[in-house]
């Protein structure tokens, strides 16, 4: 196992280098002065000069590059070209608001989508199985956005239960920060739980009918004993989604965090690539990949964990 | 690009946050007086750029700076230059030496206090940012005459260094935090609002009141807040859910603001048309543009009051000037000079040799797609065989004035000799050879311009100015679009032209 998780970082670190290089040139290459949009309409020759001198742009792509990439190896990820202040700084500032709000999602979506899809698998094609089969059709379909919306306008406009906009930091109020994620997670959420539900409950039916389950049921093993064996088969591939859906929620964010003004990377993506500011949008992509690496690593051990026929040699 | 296609014009509910002192008076606030707190929360469309005066925009860091930091002078409606901390002013004789008195009763909220010193320091800080350098590439220097009186010496003549400094380029900043760089992230000014604890940098910012601030009366938002958030349906939805008392509005905003009884204000903002970057026609495919009749016939053939109708919702002042509609500049006599005719159009193109059209490449970029489809249709029934090239916006500032001709919608200025120029006299990004070589006649007219006796004279030379670019189709303008700012009935706004959202000074308490 240790040799597996060295082999994954070794291969995370490549990955990284690579995604960076490729997003670091890709940016250079499609944003040849970004002067213009750091400075805006009011852009004149004297300004942009002294802008590209400032931030360095009146250097070579490639020694732009190995200053950027010398920085990285010591942990620095440079420095903002719209507001100069340091890369890693403001991104550890917008992070958790998008963490807060996609590990809410996650965490419902895992108990929601496995409280459902279990009830179904459990009782196939009772009222309970068609209800969450129909639901994972009409929840599936709809648009995450349309769904935020119908929920503030209900919640936050009309009842005025949650905000409509704004974040609250966990330190200044628990109950307020709940109350400032609990409609983005929702909306969030809603695709991942019938998601979830509907593999589970697939997965539950299949492992059902396998030829252990038959042996465990013939040796008289409880209800509770079978249900137990019956979801460590049926889990992994239901983790392996979560975990997928953890990074896919990450970029769905974006969206969300719009829609009900959450300071999360979503919309300091938004307007990097709006403004050009690549350094922000090369942090935003170490950042990602290395979140892409941590999950995938820990649903590797996790998976070993719950069923070790699966754990990697 | 958004905010212009979503703004609207309404009436615009004016009322000056500083009370209208002309150039020269004294400030009218001199501490004193007891006005009732109201809470403000405004749902800005950006977050601030920095807290670093130097390396801020103007653009929409308004309300953010303005309530941390005094500025030197202030704007109007009007876009005329107003006290602040700088009491009154003097432009000498030969225009090259402005002298300003100072306030002598502010202060730093790190103690220090505002002085001729001080006044100085932030100048010569703010004339080496790369933003603010804007406001005074004219300046050889800042002097401090006395305690309360600085001097600006010039180059050379330089119309609009007030309007500049009074559009947010001449925030004070406190002496040491300058010396110690950390004005981006500990902002100290001399505004009437200190960073509040518990502000969520990206997310909320809150300000605490200065009690003793000398234009506390001004102020009378308390609690206020500032929260950035570029979604208009969000801003929407928090002014529904009473989150916010002011914001940047949009179509469903105006729409709605009848029903709850909120107040909309709106102020012109860009022109919307064609920018003709190769006017002179000096490269190949702009040859046909260096035909007077082209750019004529180009004028002629789009019908600007149906596209503010069709296109911008009816939002939007249908014009073919860059001086915004009413203000000192703009010339009222000559708006109908290229009414919508095709068949003129087409004329002109005949006698300039162009009758079967010709071969033009243009930008493309998403901000400016819903006129491509009526550019697409002009052409044709012009003959005008276009080629888009598509690109991101990013890209499209980069490289639209590689082509001959672009869609622009560009900000316009309050200030007449601001738009010359911007829009004619100088490069930008829109324009990055004026050509003005080519036009002898408008650059005599510009001269003129740049040399008249301040005032009423200049302002007529400007209009001189405007109609003989109107007549030589510097441009092929088809309207100007607002920027509408909705309140509750609480509080008015009054919009600057050239200020995208406006300060606390631009924000009043109504009634």
């Amino acid at each position: 196992m240790f040799i597996f998780t060295l082999k994954r970082l070794v291969s995370g670190v490549i990955l990284l280098f690579v995604m960076s290089t490729a997003t670091f040139f890709l940016a250079h290459a499609a944003i040849p002065d970004p002067t213009l949009g750091l400075l805006g309409s009011a852009a004149t020759p004297d300004a942009q000069a002294a802008l590209a001198e400032k931030i360095g742009t009146d250097r070579p792509v490639l020694v732009q590059y190995l200053d950027w990439l010398g920085g990285l190896v010591q942990g620095d990820l440079g420095t903002s070209w719209k507001n100069f202040q340091p890369v890693g700084a403001q991104i550890a500032l917008k992070l958790p608001v998008t963490l807060s709000v996609v590990t809410f999602a996650i965490v419902l979506s895992a108990v929601l989508g496995g409280l459902l899809g279990v009830l179904a698998g459990l009782r196939p094609d009772t009222w309970i199985d068609r209800v969450v089969k129909a639901a994972a059709v009409i929840l599936f379909a709809l648009p995450g956005f349309w769904v935020a919306l119908v929920l503030v306008m209900a919640f936050a406009v009309q009842l005025q239960w949650f905000p409509a906009v704004g974040y609250v930091p966990p330190g200044q109020s628990i109950p307020d920060w709940l109350r400032s994620i609990t409609l983005p997670a929702i909306s969030l959420a809603l695709g991942a739980v019938v998601m979830i539900a509907e593999q589970l409950r697939n997965a539950i039916i299949q492992a059902d009918g396998q030829d252990y389950m038959r042996t465990l049921r013939s040796r008289g093993l409880s209800r509770p004993r079978l249900v137990t064996h019956l979801l460590r088969n049926s889990a992994p591939p239901s983790l392996t989604i979560l975990a997928l859906m953890f990074v896919g929620l990450l970029s769905g964010a974006i969206i969300v965090e719009q829609i009900f003004a959450l300071p999360g990377v979503g919309p300091l993506t938004q307007s990097s690539s709006q403004n050009g500011d690549i350094p922000m949008l090369l942090g935003i992509t170490v950042i990602t990949v290395v979140f892409v690496v941590i999950i995938n690593l820990l649903l590797d051990v996790l998976l070993g964990w719950i069923n070790p026929k699966v754990r990697v040699k | 690009m958004k905010k212009a296609l979503a703004a609207v014009s309404l009436t615009a509910v004016a009322a000056l946050a500083l009370t209208a002192c002309s150039s020269g008076s004294e400030s009218p606030a001199d501490g004193g007086g007891d006005v009732a707190a109201k809470p403000l929360s405004i749902g800005n469309f950006l977050d601030v750029t920095s807290w670093d005066p130097s390396l801020a925009d103007i653009g929409f860091d308004g309300p953010y700076l303005s309530a941390i930091y005094d500025p030197l002078l202030a704007i109007d409606g009007q876009g005329e230059p107003q006290p602040a901390l700088a009491t009154d002013w003097e432009t000498s004789e030969d225009f090259l030496t402005i002298t300003m008195n100072l306030r002598t009763d502010a202060e730093f909220s790190d103690g220090a206090a505002f002085d001729a010193d001080a006044a100085v320091k932030s100048l010569d800080y703010l004339k080496a940012g790369v933003r603010s350098q804007e406001a005074y590439r004219n300046v050889e220097s800042f002097e401090a005459v006395d305690e309360d009186t600085i001097a600006i010496n010039l180059a050379q003549r330089d119309d609009t260094i007030l309007y500049y400094m009074g559009l947010g380029r001449s925030y004070m900043m406190s002496p040491d935090a300058i010396d110690a760089g950390t004005l981006a992230e500990t902002p100290v000014g001399s505004g009437p609002y200190t960073m509040g604890a518990s502000s969520v940098p990206g997310a909320e910012y809150h300000f605490d009141k200065v009690a003793d601030h000398w234009a506390a009366d001004e102020f009378p938002f308390d609690p206020l807040t500032v929260t950035p958030l570029s979604d208009a349906t969000a801003m929407l939805n928090g002014m529904q859910s009473g989150q916010f008392q002011m914001i940047y509005g949009d179509k469903a905003g105006t729409d709605l603001a009848p029903d709850m009884g909120w107040n909309v204000a709106s102020g012109l903002a860009t022109w919307v048309g064609l920018q003709f970057s190769d006017r002179a026609g000096a490269t190949e495919m702009g040859k046909p543009l260096g035909d007077l009749r082209v750019r004529q016939a180009l004028n002629y053939a789009f019908n600007g009051p149906e596209m503010v109708e069709t296109i911008a919702q009816g939002v939007g002042e249908a014009t073919n000037q860059v001086f915004p509609v009413g203000t000192p500049g703009y010339v009222e006599s000559i708006t109908g000079e290229y009414a919508y005719d095709l068949d003129k159009a087409k004329a002109l193109l005949a006698e300039a040799g162009y009758a079967d059209g010709f071969a033009v490449t243009m930008p493309m970029a998403p901000p400016f797609q819903p006129w491509q489809a009526i550019i697409e249709q002009t052409f044709g029934e012009l003959g005008i065989d276009v080629t888009w090239k598509e690109t991101d916006f990013m890209q499209y500032m980069s490289v639209a004035p590689e082509y001959p001709m672009f869609v622009g919608v560009i900000a316009m200025d309050a200030n007449p000799i601001a738009t010359v120029q911007r829009q004619i006299a100088e490069p930008q990004w829109y324009n990055p050879t004026p050509g003005l070589e080519a036009f002898p006649e408008v650059q005599t007219q510009l001269d003129t311009v740049l040399t008249a006796e301040p005032g009423d004279a200049q302002i007529a030379e400007v209009e001189k100015l405007n109609e003989l670019v109107t007549e030589q189709a510097f441009f092929s303008v088809w309207s100007q679009s607002t920027n509408t700012y909705i309140t509750t009935s609480d509080f008015e706004v009054t919009p600057v032209t050239g200020m995208m959202f406006p300060t606390l000074r631009q924000i009043t308490v109504a009634g």
